[in-house]
């Protein structure tokens, strides 16, 4: 009975019982509220945690805008390139891929092997594989062979203009020239796919991906005219080889407001492979770097680098000397071969003098000992001034980097000596677009214009344009200055230096210089020539250098014609009626 | 005569809680898949690895099931002794013997199958409590033997696992099993109260001092009491102590009132290390959201009311004691991993009853809702 009774489940124990799974159900109601104020009051908090946790951004490269001349022909566009890969773990027929790669890729079977057995989780082939070899390639569906697009910057007309357009990098980031400048137009906004990925950041199959577009970089519309470039490139290359020089350029652009027409520096080089020396250079290339060497193939000299510009600088003098009234055009000079000014005896490139000349024809025969009195009587001061008034102590202000600054004595150690040598250009350096937009300034009423290739820039997608404006500064001289200049300029193509290049039916001014290039004396010269049409309202002005020409070296023999036959094409291309 | 008797006599069996258990084991079973294919696929080019050992011991488990239904419960009466030492033994075992992971040691190997003694232990001290209970008679009325009992029985066990296999989890949850299989043999209320009462103080003081230390800004070399200081405010611990719990909170905060879909979860891609384990109910809720999880709650809610249905109406002490034990193990694990995975309280390794992936755990419950079923089926309806 005892034993019974001690085993028996007494009511107080149904009570404990009870008492129990009340405790425990009390509990599962407390867990259960702390688990909606999770799921619902801190939700979103954490789900954002959570979701940034999930997501890696991938980005999507952006298109990179065109460059386009005026006409609206593309200068620098994209192709869509393939880069072929393999993925060791995934391939299933080794030895077929490998006859595939070599047969499509053109490498050896060595190369191919090599990058098919190496044990990595994925092995680049080859970069830069045109389009339709990818396709061919993604034929076979072979698995473990990976085809990717992606765009790479191309330039139809390769060595055109290239010193101008300058290349873009790896990135497609803009390098040099107006590629560089223009960057934040042409780049474009990058995309980016929002991916989920597990904790070791491999992506999750089939997980939602958020695509956020790329968006197309600005086209850049420039003043460049493809044939006026084309014209001036080949004729360029032309009189490289004729007169074996070291380089030849030739700038063309509008006097009136600066846009530039076209502006070569032959030799040019590919844009599609701008590290690739161009033969030129290579033979002439011992014991420099391969980087100076291509840094020298991409410098653009007219804006680059600067030079004595010699007699064509003749014109800033003359442009001083009659605007501050030191000299009249009824004004006279004897020329006896040479001058002496302190202690030095200076040549004419006339050893037997030019004799009894007016102003006029003191320019028109590019004497050296007019231009010498002329330049003492304007003095140091003015001529520094009026060397300010066209531009000739800053940057034009191209926009394009890395313009060469003016190399020049202080004005306060300019003495009798200095300052008889610069009046007819030696002794400082300029670069040539320098001198070009001087002589634009003489030439179109006294305005000093900044020369520029861009226009505007278009965008795409919303048609929006920005115009690029640029400074014009006038009546750097006076218009009746400007008007004596021409008259004279153009009879120095008429009847004077610049013989070579008249015209028949055309007006056309302009100007000659044989620069000596230093040290003095090493037989170096700068042959160039400026000139301008229609003389009395020019519409285009168009300078030509030749560097180190090999043979007869006077401006006025070989440069003047190099002008008179790019006239002879562009004039009537650009509509500009002969007299 | 005698066969219209036996005739007479209907037996009871609790049908719904075999469903309930069924249909806890194999949606655990599922959500084994769901969290670790991923992982399993990534670490063993087989994403079914933990599936099927988690089936193998399912099966294992519901033969385990049977033959504890079919045994009759009072056997355990005697047998309960040696099985308490048997245990206790195994958990001496792992001293010479343990494999060591994460700093404890825990298992013992028998070729590919690992055991965990502090698994076996709940069981055995379910026995024994029961047992000693019943043998001690009428001087259960005094409080001190109670305490005795449930110091000598699950006192000493959870120490032994506490000690040798460094689990302060299982320890916990071992004496807290004693102890209510304790409360229910004795009659009184009052020093229950009392304790209760001390608890919740103590409680709550350590909570206000640790809250304090946090503004002062120091965080101890203690492993434990770091835990504690992370538990308070795990997020600035996310990147070392506390990132399991951020990452259960970024689990169940994602998972919303409907979740993501079942097999949609991204916290288990490696994110939650092992999210078979323990934070297994983490994923439940970014897979099936709010009320997947509450209903899994209410599931368990169901099987634990059954379970107690059943304490209450066994035929003696020893039924009800023993189903009061299983009762016990059942309900302490679930709120406790729930209240872990939802930060709670403090993070500590408590797997979640027939979800959380484990053979040895599995397998021993199973084997008790046997037990349960068995004193189920020794109920007389008297007409």
């Amino acid at each position: 009975m005892k034993n019974r009774d001690e085993g028996m489940v007494k009511t107080y124990h149904r009570k404990k019982l009870l008492v129990s799974i009340t405790c425990v159900i009390l509990a599962l109601l407390l867990i259960s509220i702390r688990l909606l104020y999770v799921c619902v009051f801190q939700s979103s908090y954490y789900l954002e945690k959570a979701q940034k946790l999930h997501e890696r951004e991938r980005d999507i490269k952006a298109l990179r805008g065109e460059i386009l001349d005026r006409n609206g022909v593309v200068l620098a566009s994209n192709k869509t390139v393939c880069t072929v890969s393999v993925i060791h773990s995934q391939i299933t027929q080794p030895q077929e891929v490998i006859q595939m790669l070599v047969k499509e890729l053109d490498i050896t079977e060595e190369a191919a092997r090599k990058r098919v057995e190496k044990v990595s989780s994925i092995e680049r082939v080859k970069t830069n594989v045109d389009k339709e070899t990818g396709d061919r390639i993604r034929e076979y569906n072979y698995s473990g062979v990976k085809v990717d697009e992606d765009y790479k910057r191309y330039y139809p007309y390769s060595k055109l203009c290239s010193k101008v357009l300058g290349f873009t990098g790896s990135d497609n980031q803009g390098i040099l020239g107006l590629e560089a400048k223009y960057d934040a137009y042409l780049s474009g906004t990058p995309g980016q796919i929002l991916t989920l990925t597990d904790a070791w950041g491999v992506e999750v199959k089939n997980g939602n991906e958020e695509r956020d577009e790329p968006e197309k970089g600005s086209n850049l519309y420039t003043s460049i005219d493809i044939n006026i470039q084309s014209y001036a490139q080949q004729l360029a290359q032309k009189t490289l080889e004729q007169k074996q020089a070291k380089s030849v350029s030739i700038i063309v652009m509008n006097p009136e407001n600066g846009e530039i027409l076209a502006m070569t520096n032959e030799p040019e080089y590919d844009l599609n492979n701008p590290y690739e020396l161009n033969s030129d250079l290579l033979i002439s290339s011992t014991g420099t770097s391969k980087m100076d060497l291509l840094n020298n193939m991409w410098r653009n000299f007219c804006i680059n680098d600067t030079y004595e510009p010699g007699s064509i600088f003749k014109m800033v003098t003359a442009t001083a000397a009659l605007e501050t009234g030191s000299v009249t055009l009824n004004d006279h000079f004897t020329c006896g071969g040479s001058a002496i000014v302190a202690d030095r005896k200076i040549r004419c490139h006339k050893t037997t003098g030019h004799g009894t000349q007016t102003f006029t024809q003191t320019v028109m025969n590019s004497c050296n000992p007019a231009f010498i009195e002329w330049g003492r009587r304007v003095g140091t001061e003015r001529f520094f001034e009026y060397m300010g008034k066209l531009g000739l102590l800053e940057k034009t202000g191209i926009d394009i980097a890395g313009e060469a600054s003016t190399i020049i004595h202080k004005q306060e150690n300019v003495g009798e000596v200095e300052l008889a040598t610069m009046s007819f250009g030696q002794s400082f350096q300029i670069t040539p677009l320098q001198m070009l937009r001087a002589a634009s300034a003489i030439i179109n009423g006294g305005n000093l214009v900044t020369p520029h290739f861009a226009v505007k820039s278009v965008s795409e997608a919303d048609g929006t344009a920005v115009e690029f404006n640029y400074e014009i500064q006038s009546n750097a001289i006076e218009e009746k200055t400007s008007l004596m200049m021409k008259d004279i300029l153009r009879q120095v193509v008429e009847d004077g230096g610049g013989k070579k290049a008249y015209l028949e039916g055309f007006s056309i001014g302009g100007k000659t210089a044989t620069s000596q290039k230093l040290p003095r004396g090493s037989g170096k010269y700068i042959s160039s020539f400026i000139g301008f049409s229609p003389v009395d309202n020019a519409k285009v002005i168009a300078m030509c250098l030749i560097d180190e020409p090999q043979g007869i070296y006077y401006g006025g023999t070989i440069a003047a014609p190099v002008i008179r036959e790019l006239f002879e094409n562009i004039l009537p291309y650009l509509e500009i009626q002969n007299n | 005569m005698d066969r219209t008797r036996k005739k007479s006599v209907k037996r009871y069996f609790d049908y719904s809680l075999l469903f309930v258990t069924i249909f806890i084991a194999g949606f655990g079973l599922i959500m084994i898949y769901s969290t670790s294919s991923y992982t399993a696929q990534m670490k063993f080019g087989n994403a079914q690895y933990y599936f099927k050992k988690q089936l193998m011991f399912m099966l294992l488990g519901f033969a385990a099931m049977y033959v504890a239904y079919r045994i009759d419960y009072h056997v355990w009466h005697k047998l309960a002794f040696p099985i308490f030492i048997c245990a206790s033994l195994l958990v001496f075992a792992l001293i010479p013997f343990g494999s060591e992971a994460n700093g404890a040691t825990r298992w013992i190997r028998f070729g590919s199958i690992g055991v965990q003694p502090a698994d076996v232990c709940k069981p055995a001290v379910i026995m024994m409590v029961s047992s000693a209970v019943c043998s001690y008679g009428t001087k259960l009325k005094k409080f001190r033997y109670v305490m005795l009992i449930c110091i000598l029985t699950g006192g000493v066990e959870a120490a032994l696992v506490f000690v040798i296999s460094n689990n302060m989890s299982s320890a916990i949850i071992i004496f807290l099993i004693a102890f209510v299989q304790t409360f229910i043999a004795y009659p009184g209320y009052k020093i229950y109260v009392a304790l209760t009462g001390l608890v919740a103080a103590g409680v709550g003081g350590i909570y206000a001092w640790l809250t304090n230390m946090i503004k002062g800004g120091n965080m101890t070399e203690s492993f434990r009491l770091n835990r504690l200081l992370v538990w308070i405010n795990p997020e600035n611990y996310a990147s070392d102590k506390g990132f399991q719990t951020v990452q259960a909170l970024y689990a169940i905060g994602s998972g919303g009132l409907f979740g993501k879909g079942l097999g949609k979860s991204l916290q288990k891609l490696g994110y939650i290390p092992e999210s078979q384990n323990d934070m297994i109910f983490s994923i439940i809720c970014e897979e099936i959201g709010l009320f997947g999880a509450i209903f899994v709650i209410i599931v368990f809610g169901v099987m634990l009311w059954r379970i107690a249905h059943v304490a209450q109406n066994a035929p003696d002490l020893f039924g009800t004691l023993l189903v009061s034990g299983v009762f016990a193990h059942i309900a302490i694990q679930v709120v406790l991993n729930i209240a872990v995975v939802t930060n709670f309280i403090p993070n500590t390794g408590v797997s979640l009853p027939f979800i959380s992936y484990g053979g040895t755990s599995e397998t021993i419950l199973l084997a008790e809702i046997g037990l349960v079923l068995n004193v189920s089926s020794k109920i007389r309806l008297e007409s």
